[in-house]
């Protein structure tokens, strides 16, 4: 029995992909979460109403979405009602999580596959053939600047947002600000459309050396969004079966009847499955219960996207795929928000604590993100923290070992499988920070 | 070219993600290793090793020992690095105990018996306060912008107005309503301490309308003392401008959500350690 253990980088948070071997055969491929902190633990005991600004350290990448999913709780719990701007903020917030997000996961973690490089920031100097990485590198940061400084304007502060509070927004956004922040986005659009169109090429080169766009087998699929359009404010979760039908819809409030949750011993984050069957979440999910993005630029590429994989598509790289069309959607969309009124004066309605229960759902870049307080006396008695990469552990294993089946043989490990596993994790791009909390 | 390396230990990656805002630096220095956008497994020699997130775990400690000799600099960069952070709120006596027992992994690093500053394990010659430092404190700590000068203060980046005769009577809680765009919070009954927070982040929260949380901690004026001086401090400046009683202020002070910030600095001192110095300070 031999173990393999592949150190993984270009994702977020320390993790380790774990393959056991015997006698050629394949016996295991695990996917260990090799940190934790315990916010589920060391939450009991805080202000309910301090919530949304401790919950965003859970991590730094995914930050909008843990503050915006904390508020909703509250709000569940104390049965507020927000007005419409707020809920248009809020939804300006999750769009820049999402440029920022998208844009670093293609442009900065798996463009790098794309160009045989170790990273985009490595120089011409480094490695003669990449002379593009450099200038790569330059437009990919403007671009995730762009979703960063749609943080910052529609959250207070750039990184763990402040704005979002019980009842709705702290304050709009001012007209001139607004244009401002549409100009950018105007002007970062294109720069992103070349970027995603050489990525697009440069995958199609990659699908035609190794012959495949991922191996593994149709899954189920899982995600908040709209029935007609994307909508990241998250109302309900949805889950498609492998043929594409909606199988399941429910509010946040009955995810356990749906979605089982088990901790593992080989890793700090545990794993969720549907009715016993491993299910996806994250860009693929998304796109495949998508018929419109709604916005004119990201419909063609869906279309596209659609005509040449089908509907459901079940192809492992074609997750990245999807993040680049949900990236031209956000720009767009913001672009849209931002040309209505944001500085109207109902930006928050007023609220009596009370204890409870509250559940707040969002759909995260990476999927749908419960929070789930239970309020005694004000303070957390209960803090639940459902998280998309836990929901993405099995299908990320289930690839991985066949990744590891097609590398591995009875006389030699093949080392493009290397390269393999970091392929197959990157496209899931998991959150380990989040995933073990 | 100068070179940098960033070594994450237990953190949220919100540094980095600062840090990927900043771009000044792409023609002035190397990246040689950072995880987070690279694939080398090991921290070479560089001139500057910026250390985010705190000592949680034995790899951790590992790592960064392993890494600290091929620094010439090592800078602690954000809350996490300089006082362990958020994760600190796990080291109170009632979660540690239950947390150490359920959480840990048999095959897994192991947990340290708490979370710890990095300046516990090595050496450290800079810090950078922040949670996160904004891109251009990043780009200040590399050097890259000669004429960057901040404020001692927050206080003094923001700019509001200080009315003498808005005098609050009580703290304004959570329920905000509308906050006046002009006027310090101070006077609206906010628990701001932007008074005495080291400057540098140009009043990114309190311009908007947020209270200042402190998470740069103290400036230079208390960076050496104890926490209870700057605590005394926030509290006179509470005297001073408003009609809050002391009591209230002080019970605020030490609310989870600003106790993260605000004993980052006072952490070391209960270990026997000397003060860090407000030369190291960035």
């Amino acid at each position: 029995m031999a173990k393999v253990t592949f150190p993984l980088s270009r994702i977020e948070g320390h993790a380790q992909v774990v393959i056991e071997v015997h006698g050629g055969r394949v016996v295991s491929a695990h996917f260990e979460a090799t940190e934790v902190r315990g916010f589920e633990y060391f939450v009991k005991g805080v202000p309910a109403e301090q919530m949304p600004l401790i919950v965003p350290r859970i991590c730094g990448v995914c930050s909008t979405a843990h503050h915006i999913a904390s508020v909703k709780a509250l709000e569940e719990a104390y049965e507020v009602e927000i007005p419409p701007l707020a809920r248009q903020l809020r939804e300006l917030m999750l769009l820049g999580q999402l440029i920022q997000n998208q844009a670093s996961s293609l442009f900065l973690f798996t463009m790098p596959d794309r160009l045989g490089a170790d990273s985009i920031f490595q120089t011409a100097e480094d490695n003669g053939s990449n002379q593009k990485s450099a200038v790569i590198a330059g437009r990919a940061l403007q671009v995730r600047k762009a979703g960063t400084d749609l943080i910052t304007l529609a959250g207070g502060q750039f990184i763990h947002p402040i704005k979002a509070v019980v009842g709705g927004v702290s304050s709009g956004i001012r007209a001139e600000q607004a244009e401002a922040a549409r100009a950018q986005l105007e002007a970062v659009l294109p720069i992103a459309c070349e970027l995603f169109d050489y990525y697009c090429e440069m995958s199609l080169e990659l699908r035609d050396r190794i012959g495949t766009w991922g191996d593994d087998a149709p899954a189920y699929y899982i995600a908040a969004i709209g029935d007609q359009l994307p909508d990241f404010y998250g109302d309900r979760v949805r889950v498609m079966s492998p043929d594409g039908e909606i199988h399941a819809n429910f509010p946040a409030r009955e995810f356990r009847d749906h979605l089982t949750f088990e901790e593992i011993d080989y890793s700090y984050a545990g794993q969720t499955s549907y009715m016993g069957q491993v299910m996806r979440a994250n860009s693929l999910a998304r796109i495949n219960m998508t018929s419109r993005m709604g916005t004119s630029r990201a419909d063609e590429y869906l279309m596209r996207f659609q005509q040449a994989f089908g509907k459901p598509a079940h192809g492992i790289l074609l997750f990245d795929l999807c993040r680049g069309i949900e990236l031209v959607y956000a720009l767009e969309r913001s672009k849209a928000i931002l040309a209505e009124p944001l500085d109207r004066e109902d930006a928050q309605v007023p609220y009596l604590p009370r204890d409870g229960e509250g559940y707040g759902l969002v759909e995260a870049p990476r999927g749908p993100l419960i929070h789930r307080y239970v309020i005694e006396n004000g303070v957390i008695a209960k803090a639940e923290f459902i998280i998309p990469t836990v929901h993405n552990s099995r299908a990320i294993e289930r690839a991985l070992q066949v990744a590891a089946n097609r590398y591995i043989s009875a006389d030699q490990v093949n080392m493009e499988l290397e390269h393999a596993v970091g392929r197959v994790v990157r496209a899931f791009d998991p959150c380990i920070a989040c995933a073990t909390h | 070219m100068k070179q940098f390396a960033v070594l994450q230990l237990s953190g949220c990656a919100g540094c980095e993600v600062s840090l990927l805002n900043a771009s000044e630096w792409l023609d002035q220095y190397r990246l040689m290793y950072m995880p987070l956008v690279s694939s080398a497994y090991d921290v070479p020699e560089v001139d500057i090793l910026l250390v985010t997130g705190g000592l949680r775990t034995e790899e951790d400690l590992y790592s960064l020992r392993r890494a600290a000799p091929r620094a010439k600099q090592i800078v602690a960069v954000g809350t996490c690095a300089i006082s362990g952070g958020v994760a600190n709120l796990g080291d109170r006596p009632e979660v540690r105990e239950v947390f150490l027992s359920q959480a840990e992994r048999h095959d897994l690093p192991h947990l340290l018996p708490t979370c710890r500053p990095i300046d516990v394990g090595v050496q450290v010659d800079r810090y950078l306060p922040g949670c996160p430092p904004t891109p251009e404190l990043f780009m200040a700590a590399l050097g890259v912008l000669p004429d960057f000068e901040p404020s001692m203060t927050v206080c003094q980046e923001c700019g509001r107005g200080k009315p003498k005769d808005m005098r609050p009577t009580h703290l304004t809680g959570p329920q905000t309503g509308d906050v006046l765009p002009e006027i310090c919070l101070i006077n609206q009954g906010f628990l701001c301490i932007g008074t005495s927070t080291r400057g540098g982040c140009r009043a990114l929260c309190t311009r908007p309308g947020y209270p200042c949380v402190g998470c740069r901690g103290p400036s230079d004026a208390f960076i050496e003392k104890e926490s209870e001086a700057w605590l005394t401090a926030i509290q006179r400046v509470f005297a001073h401008m408003t009609a809050i009683p002391d009591e209230e202020i002080n019970q605020a002070l030490r609310s989870p959500q600003l106790s993260m910030f605000l004993f980052q600095f006072s952490d070391v001192s209960s270990t026997g350690r000397p003060p860090r110095q407000k030369e190291t300070m960035l």
